[in-house]
């Protein structure tokens, strides 16, 4: 071999030194990542590296089989989520379950997408409900339909819905939510309204008598802007951006309004469906009455980020006097609002004897493809999903279970909490849609503009249509 | 004349020598292991993007070709049209301003002061830090009620705007974050700077130049072959601008919301990267990358025809 040649081959080796450690490096998790326990938050933060340390199973025995498991939650539902992962891995020595938190949302799924293409896949990942069946049709679920089956009766019918494409089954169905109301009486009795008008036992309240209510306690400071806000009925989201505040998306009020959003015999989406129209013209003399650049400004002030903590939710520091939210803010008000005086009711509606409506959305255990450990992620799922792993999260994050029979079991409930029982009977739910995600996208969009008043409700929801039909026409239902 | 073109080719290409050739075989080899990453990781994904356009494809499932349909839905997509006229916004005025940004820093930094190192590495720092960490602070600098900016204008009478919460002033807030960039660019300036001859400037001195016809007649015209590869590059990284708009809308529009005030922080790479990843189409992502590269083609080929006309190589003038 000639010098030169020699030389060649030493750049050829120090390069492939360079890739196989680059590639070892991120396929492998070192013993401190994988014996760290750190706290969630600092597990969140390290999402964005190569690989997020596992914050459970730290004590696992050495021959236990490994069971990946991907969430996007956090603090303080992923506390509650650890709690369940830690009693499965005591009472199955041969498993060994390790929770990661992730970055991502109910319809940002890019960190699993990337590591299934990259053979760094979870087992077991927990997807928005309602997007279940558009990760089915890209192939993102593995089909658990034989390891599942008889479990469907255990589940609310909805939930059991949201997780099925194609007559098939592709996760099972964890926890739900309603909506509701929430208000802080000392904001509402200090501006001199009569709080007892929002009281639950009286049905619920109009929107008329609710705006009036928040408009007496709206605050502006000398130069204009709103200090304290009465209530804000939908959005704009975090930052300014379009979307909901907090709870009051365009399913809150299309469902408000009567409205419904798809057809699934039909295979169509209905966004101009008249109750949908209506609840977003609702969302358009809102905001027109009440200046939609003066409320993005108080929001952009007052809840700049999504990913703001709990504690700084304004609704909690007393420049919010209402808002449309659901049952996990009884967690969050034990923790960070426990001396203040809140309560909840329905949502309001349009008309005096109108019925109030609400919807749950919820999450749900799915199995990725290609799974090593199937069938001890199949049991995982099994588990946390079931009556075990559904009591310990309705007990201590305060959303409710799918499990019909843990909606009668008292023990886990207080009164507060049992009230949204009561929404859940009567809550709708989102349509499972193949394009589901892209759908609540493209309502995100329209309630943006809507309540910008940017746009009319006919125009920015006819959008919709002509640009979501034709996705679910080739994913089909 | 049959004799004469061979001749001409000759004089063109001239024949390698056995020494030439081995020369070239060798250089070739020792370069092999980036021609094999070139090949690899650049050619090889953007010919396979060109294929994926015409498919629907998940990301996971076979890709099933489906002809020009992404195409034809671009052109009735209003998100498209939307995150196109943010990103144009974006680089028309992130781009000049960023040039102009850097020759003033230059010009700062190339100053005879004895702690002109010390002005240097002040003006460069804010370069080294990640896009990440800025447009994150940022989101706090700007906060329209509690935010230092908007306490700054306060002071001088200024009004305050709603910086991330009003469509127009989003997306100059993304211009803004891009000049925290300027000091790396500058460094390019400067070497610029610093290469031109300094006899130039004194006899402009002798002929009774001053400070401003010095810099209008000496130092642009030799800077503007760096000023072109500024406007390119910053035309190719602006046109593909994400970071800074994906951490100020909550990376990923947060918990289910939207990119910005009415979408106005929706940049064409940040709605790309929602086709691909939030809804898994790949597809149609592959299809949009394949419009902003042939609209980045076109654009710089513009750029560098009406470079034409103002750069100035000082080759050209021997």
């Amino acid at each position: 071999m000639t010098r030169s040649a020699r030389r060649i081959l030493w750049v050829w080796l120090a390069v492939a030194a360079i890739v196989v450690n680059a590639c070892g490096g991120a396929a492998t998790p070192s013993p401190a990542q994988q014996a760290s326990a750190s706290a969630p938050a600092s597990a969140a933060a390290s999402g964005g590296s190569a690989q997020p340390s596992a914050i459970t199973g730290a004590s696992c025995a050495a021959g236990a089989k490994e069971v990946k498991f991907w969430t996007s939650h956090v603090p303080p539902d992923s506390d509650a989520l650890k709690h369940i992962v830690d009693a499965f891995n005591t009472a199955n020595p041969d498993t060994c379950v390790k929770m990661t938190i992730v970055p991502g949302s109910e319809t940002d799924i890019a960190k699993l997408l990337t590591a299934i293409r990259g053979g760094a896949a979870p087992d077991v990942y927990m997807a928005d409900r309602f997007t279940v069946p558009q990760r089915a049709a890209e192939g993102v679920l593995d089909d658990i339909t034989s390891a599942t089956q008889g479990l469907s009766s255990q589940y609310l019918d909805f939930a059991w819905a949201e997780t099925q494409f194609e007559g098939k089954t592709f996760a099972l169905p964890f926890d739900t939510d309603a909506r509701a109301l929430w208000y802080n009486k000392d904001l509402i009795t200090a501006a001199g309204q009569d709080v007892s008008a929002l009281d639950m036992t009286k049905g619920p309240a109009t929107i008329d008598t609710v705006v009036k209510i928040a408009d007496a306690v709206s605050k502006k400071d000398s130069s204009g802007n709103y200090d304290v806000l009465g209530w804000i009925p939908g959005g704009p989201g975090a930052g300014g951006a379009a979307g909901a505040f907090d709870q009051g998306w365009h399913y809150t009020w299309g469902f408000t309004f009567g409205g419904t959003f798809a057809d699934l015999t039909a295979c169509k989406v209905t966004p101009t469906n008249p109750g949908v129209v209506a609840g977003f013209q609702f969302l358009y003399d809102w905001a027109k009455n009440h200046d939609p650049a003066a409320v993005s400004r108080w929001v952009a002030s007052n809840r700049p980020v999504a990913t703001q903590p709990a504690q700084q939710f304004p609704f909690w520091t007393g420049k919010l006097a209402m808002t449309i939210s659901g049952d996990w803010r009884i967690a969050e008000q034990a923790k960070y609002a426990a001396n203040g005086h809140y309560d909840f009711t329905f949502i309001p509606v349009a008309k005096q004897g109108d019925q109030s409506a609400t919807w749950a959305g919820g999450w749900s255990m799915a199995l990725i493809p290609n799974s090593p450990s199937r069938d001890q992620a199949i049991k995982f799922m099994k588990y946390i999903a079931g009556p075990d792993g559904q009591r310990v999260y309705t007990k201590e994050s305060t959303h409710l279970p799918t499990i019909k029979d843990l909606l009668t079991d008292t023990s886990l409930y207080d009164p507060q909490h049992a009230k949204f029982l009561d929404l859940l009977k009567v809550a709708k739910n989102r349509p499972p849609l193949s394009v589901g995600a892209a759908y609540w996208d493209a309502l995100t969009t329209a309630q943006g503009s809507v309540e910008a008043n940017t746009m009319q409700p006919m125009d920015a929801l006819n959008q919709v249509q002509t640009s979501i039909q034709p996705q679910l026409t080739t994913a089909g239902c | 004349m049959a004799a004469a073109a061979p001749a001409l080719t000759r004089s063109r290409r001239p024949r390698l020598g056995a020494l030439e050739r081995r020369n070239l075989r060798w250089g070739l080899l020792f370069i092999s292991p980036w021609l094999f990453g070139f090949l690899a990781l650049s050619v090889f994904p953007i010919l396979y993007t060109f294929f994926l356009s015409f498919t629907r494809y998940s990301g996971i499932r076979p890709p099933v070709i489906i002809g020009l349909t992404n195409y034809e839905r671009i052109a009735t997509d209003p998100l498209f049209w939307k995150s196109a006229y943010n990103t144009l916004f974006y680089t028309a005025l992130a781009v000049p301003i960023g040039v102009l940004m850097a020759m003033i820093l230059a010009v700062a930094m190339n100053q005879k002061l004895r702690e002109v190192g010390i002005y240097r590495a002040i003006l460069y720092l804010p370069s080294i830090l990640p896009v990440f960490a800025i447009s994150l602070i940022f989101i706090y600098l700007l906060n329209p009620a509690y935010g230092m900016v908007n306490a700054l204008l306060g002071l001088a009478g200024l009004p305050s705007p709603n910086w991330l919460g009003d469509p127009t002033y989003a997306r100059i807030s993304l211009v803004l974050i891009a000049q925290l960039g300027a000091g790396q660019w500058a460094l390019v300036f400067l070497a610029g700077l610093r290469g031109i001859p300094i006899e130039l400037y004194e006899s402009a001195e002798i002929d009774g130049a001053g400070a401003w016809t010095k810099f209008r007649r000496i130092t642009l015209p030799l800077m503007t072959p760096v000023i072109l590869y500024d406007i390119i590059i910053g035309l190719s990284l602006g046109l593909q601008v994400f970071t800074s708009a994906f951490i100020l809308t909550g990376g990923g529009g947060g918990r289910g919301g939207g990119a910005g005030p009415d979408n106005a922080l929706l940049t064409y790479v940040y709605y790309l990267y929602k086709q691909a990843f939030q809804f898994g189409q790949m597809g149609y992502a592959a299809a949009l990358s394949v419009v902003l590269f042939v609209v980045s083609l076109v654009l710089a080929g513009a750029v560098f025809r009406w470079a034409r006309g103002w750069v100035f190589y000082e080759a050209e003038e021997a």
